[in-house]
């Protein structure tokens, strides 16, 4: 079921971008990069899903964007988690850790 | 706020589009440039670096594409998923979607309709250009005391010549015209007499033909007609070769130069003809046929007018002393064509009332909807604990109730359809404008954002209670929310304003019912059996019938064959009848009566009347004699006089003997001799009280050329009106007759529009007290439920079904009580705006003060009886076994 899995994956990537959000405020490239280095290059957030998801999350009131600076001294979009993304990430979370466990048992219990 | 934040974001998104597109650009330029220098870093030259980093961002255009669906869809996407849910949801519940959807239906249906009467006969705009700087004009004097009265000839010319703020005034007067010819039969069709500068003034065009010129208005002017639509289509099939003809009017010709559009209602709205008055230089004041149109000029404005106009008025009374206190009252042309201002205040009175309506529709579905909450509460508790945000649940919900408002409003709109289907078909009240009642984009329009609102207002409380759930005890509790107490409470405040308000609404209908009764019983002056007296309007049709001398003796004929006809007990003529066809008023002057220089005594009712008049209505001769076939042109002028007049201006002296005149003593009528004294009869309405004083004058010493017939009819003679008709018209074949009624219909018509509004309040009131009963049905209904267990505790303890009764009926006096008190706090604000549509009830009648309550509280007990006697009836061992 190709839909589910899209599901399963766009899920995913919400969670990380939130779990990323919550230690430091980033902008897109900063974001793409910091999710490759913990998930240990798992994960490859390439533009054409970064964004959409980005905008789609602030737009859901999960994230707040204003321009900054970048490290390069470049002006740059940033995020940050809203009170409510902070909530996201919490449920989202739980959520998560509870579909791993079942996952976990029910492939051991075959 | 969330919500305020997302739809602020929406609104940047849809408006400045612009804005966020750069947005969007400068970000990825700037993801761009990152991902180049981080390559460059990498060992990368730039020009091999660049292109690896637009090798990765893929297509800048797809991204942007993507990142604008992500914003916009999210917001539809989930709109369609709740709206998607809700439908479900309300599907798995058919009887509370109905329920609610048919108690949101009234509510919008009622309002929807009352919103298009009050838009079409108020608010629409009128077929003139810029209608609001038209004006009519129209005198008021003491003492006649005619608040909208009219001016004579010397008045139109004191105004013409002080105008500057007025472009061209022009005069009106309404009248009947018999329309004669080859076409057919003579017909007679309501008419206006009008100056050159009517349609001038009025700013419309002929679909053919012209309107009158200028100068078209002289003594020396030819007769001319303008057709309305209407009558050129039924009468002369629509033929643009009747311009030009000449047609017989009232059996004089009449050349016909344009037709009228169909629009145009004025002076009334089936004015089907108009013709040029003839302004001959008047030699006195009188007789008052007119009133003035007027268009203001460019950038005048109607202070400056009004302040024109009044400085007139002191003019005109220093030329003529006995005008006293003259105003020029000037009215905007809807409030001439709708007449009586009651109306538009009964309207506005209705249209509050059936607000109220939807207030409690909105409350009994708030009602409803919480109720429901209760049953949802595990489900919402559930969507929750799974991560759902209660601002989530909110919308859910919201969305919810808005789906069955607009359930209700479809609905809504076809009782609406068909509640104006049957007003225009009957117009019950003779509501004028009526024909601009209906239902268009505007009502849509209407019906939709009321039913967006109500749908939001029902909704707003049982969603932000329901979404209140709290996730372990309810999860542990089994169904039974522990939020229950307090939405409990909250359905009874909304239980406790819906008795309110309809207590509110029921004062109202009372009052109005008590008034209609009062009026309904005010005699019209006679006591013949109303079915039995059929009256009709007589016109001679030839000129040659304008002189006493044939006119006198064609009536005479009319009424011998007429006699004739079978079934006639008796029969007359006159030219007023009762209970509101006043025909001629006038002052009058008293045999040795001093009267100060200019004083002239109030202007009462003067009826010319046929012996056999007072007879056949059967009112009471008080005093002298009725008048006989002897009272002939060339006997002894007499009069009789009404029992108000007598009492007021023959106090403590027997009138007859005396002597009066009609007019005042510059005219030299002749005195006539008071013969008799009858009883009053009613010519203004039963409504007006002041104006019972008339007096009469015999046929022939006295005439007019149109006049009504009226007869009465021996028991169990059905209608009469052909054989009518067949011998007036035997007796002069020109002649026509018009309003063939009975005095039944007469009586109910004269008070048809207070009997549509009492109809109207009553219609609400009974809705509202409906739901009301709904309502606090439902809540004690469900407490009983709720409380089964410890009813039935109770009674394993020994409570008594009596106890039990009072424990729940405790419940429902007590909400009925702070209702009722609610009420009539309210009621007692509120009555007054009733005011002007009371007749001998005040707003503050104790009766309906008291029985209004009474009954609203009978309703809400019975409502409460029934769950109540439910609960005496639980068994103990069931109910502790209950769940």
């Amino acid at each position: 079921m190709p839909g589910s899995q899209a599901n399963l994956l766009q899920g995913t990537l919400d969670l990380l971008i939130l779990k990323v959000l919550a230690l430091a405020e980033m902008h897109g490239l900063g974001i793409a990069n910091r999710i490759a280095q913990v998930t240990k290059g798992t994960f490859q957030v390439k533009p054409g899903s970064l964004f959409p998801a980005l905008h789609r999350m602030e737009e859901a009131g999960w994230l707040a964007s204003y321009w900054g600076e970048s490290e390069n001294n470049r002006r740059a979009k940033y995020y940050r988690l809203t009170a409510a993304g902070r909530r996201q990430l919490q449920a989202e979370t739980r959520q998560w850790e509870t579909i791993a466990v079942a996952m976990r048992s029910a492939l051991r219990a075959v | 706020m969330n919500w305020l934040k997302r739809l602020r974001s929406l609104w940047r998104n849809l408006r400045h589009t612009g804005a966020v597109e750069r947005d969007l650009d400068q970000e990825l330029r700037a993801y761009l440039d990152g991902l180049t220098a981080q390559f460059q870093r990498a060992g990368f030259d730039p020009a091999a670096a660049a292109r690896a980093a637009r090798l990765e961002l893929g297509g800048v255009e797809q991204v942007k594409e993507e990142v604008r669906q992500a914003r916009m869809g999210r917001l539809l996407e989930e709109l369609t998923r709740d709206i998607r849910y809700g439908l479900r949801s309300l599907r798995r519940s058919p009887g509370f979607a109905a329920a609610t959807t048919l108690v949101l239906a009234l509510g919008i249906g009622a309002n929807t309709a009352m919103f298009s009467v009050v838009y079409g006969v108020l608010v629409r705009p009128l077929p003139y250009p810029q209608a609001d700087r038209l004006a009519v004009v129209c005198l008021h004097y003491y003492p006649r005391d005619f608040e909208f009265g009219t001016l004579c000839l010397r008045d139109f010319q004191t105004w013409q010549a002080g105008n500057h703020v007025f472009l061209e005034p022009s005069l009106f007067s309404t009248t009947q015209l018999d329309i004669g010819g080859p076409q057919g039969p003579a017909e007679p069709v309501r008419g206006a007499v009008v100056t050159s500068g009517f349609f001038r003034a009025l700013a419309v065009q002929p679909i053919l033909g012209r309107a009158f010129a200028a100068g078209e208005d002289s003594p020396t002017s030819p007769s001319l007609i303008v057709l309305g639509e209407r009558l050129w289509r039924r009468r002369f099939g629509a033929d643009p070769n009747v311009l030009g003809e000449s047609i017989l009017v009232g059996g004089l010709p009449y050349t016909v130069i344009g037709v009228a559009p169909r629009s145009v209602g004025f002076p009334h709205e089936d004015t089907e003809a108009w013709i040029n008055l003839k302004l001959a230089p008047p030699t006195r004041y009188g007789p008052w046929f007119y009133r003035g149109l007027a268009r203001l000029k460019p950038g005048v404005t109607m202070a400056q007018a009004r302040a024109e106009t009044s400085a007139i008025a002191m003019r005109m009374m220093r030329q003529n002393p006995i005008y006293k206190r003259l105003t020029l009252p000037m009215l905007g042309v809807r409030d001439w064509v709708i007449g009586d201002p009651r109306v538009r205040k009964a309207l506005l009175v209705l249209i509050g009332a059936v607000g109220l309506v939807l207030l409690i529709a909105v409350v009994n579905g708030a009602n409803l909807m919480l109720a429901r909450g209760t049953v949802r509460e595990r489900e919402m508790a559930l969507r929750l604990s799974l991560g759902a945000g209660r601002l989530r649940l909110v919308r859910q919900l919201l969305v919810e109730s808005t789906l069955l408002a607009i359930a209700g409003g479809a609905a809504g709109m076809l009782l609406a359809y068909g509640a104006i289907a049957l007003l225009r078909a009957w117009n019950p009240g003779n509501l004028a404008m009526i024909d601009s009642v209906r239902l268009d984009w505007r009502a849509l329009a209407f019906v939709l954002s009321i039913s967006v609102v109500a749908g939001m207002l029902a909704g707003i409380l049982p969603a932000l209670q329901n979404a209140r759930a709290h996730l372990s005890t309810t999860l542990k509790e089994g169904g039974r929310g522990s939020s229950g107490r307090a939405r409990r409470r909250t359905r009874s405040v909304l239980v406790t304003a819906e008795i309110a308000l309809s207590l509110m609404l029921l004062v109202g209908a009372g009052l109005l019912l008590r008034s209609l009764a009062r009026l309904e019983r005010v005699s019209g002056g006679f006591s013949a059996p109303a079915d039995r007296l059929w009256s009709a309007l007589i016109s001679p049709g030839d000129p040659k019938f304008r002189d006493p001398n044939t006119g006198v003796p064609f009536y005479e004929e009319v009424l011998r064959r007429v006699r004739q006809v079978p079934g006639v007990e008796m029969a007359a003529v006159t030219d007023a009848l009762p209970p509101d066809r006043q025909g001629d008023a006038d002052t009058f002057g008293i045999e040795g009566q001093a009267v100060a220089a200019g004083e002239i005594n109030p202007i009462v009712s003067d009826v010319t009347v046929s012996p056999e008049y007072f007879q056949a209505l059967q009112t009471p001769l008080l005093r002298g004699r009725y008048f006989t076939e002897h009272d002939t042109p060339n006997g002894q002028p007499v009069a009789i006089i009404s029992q108000s007049m007598a009492r007021r201006f023959f106090p403590g002296r027997d009138p007859i003997g005396e002597r009066i005149r009609q007019s005042g003593a510059e005219l030299g009528n002749q005195w006539m001799q008071i013969v008799g004294v009858v009883g009053d009869v009613k010519y203004l309405g039963r409504r007006d009280q002041d104006s019972d004083a008339a007096y009469y004058m015999p046929l022939g010493q006295s005439y007019a050329p149109r006049l009504y017939l009226l007869v009465r009819t021996a028991p169990g003679i059905g209608p009469v009106a052909p054989a009518l008709r067949q011998a007036v018209q035997a007796a002069s074949s020109s002649a026509t007759v018009a309003e063939v009624t009975t005095m039944q219909q007469e009586m109910a018509r004269d008070v048809a529009e207070p009997r549509l509004d009492t109809a109207l309040l009553g219609f609400f009131a009974a809705i509202a007290v409906l739901l009301a009963a709904v309502g606090i049905y439902g809540l004690i209904a469900y407490s009983v439920a709720q409380r089964t267990q410890e009813i039935g505790i109770r009674m394993a303890l020994g409570a008594r079904p009596g106890e039990v009764l009072r424990l729940v009926a405790r419940q429902g006096a007590g909400l009925a009580l702070a209702g009722i008190a609610l009420g009539m706090g309210g009621a007692l604000a509120l009555t007054r705006l009733l005011n002007t549509m009371l007749f001998g009830v005040s707003a503050l009648d104790a009766t309906t003060f008291l029985l209004a309550p009474l009954a609203l509280a009978l309703v809400v007990l019975a409502a409460t009886a029934i769950p109540a006697r439910r609960a005496t009836r639980i068994s103990p061992v069931v109910a502790l076994r209950y769940e």
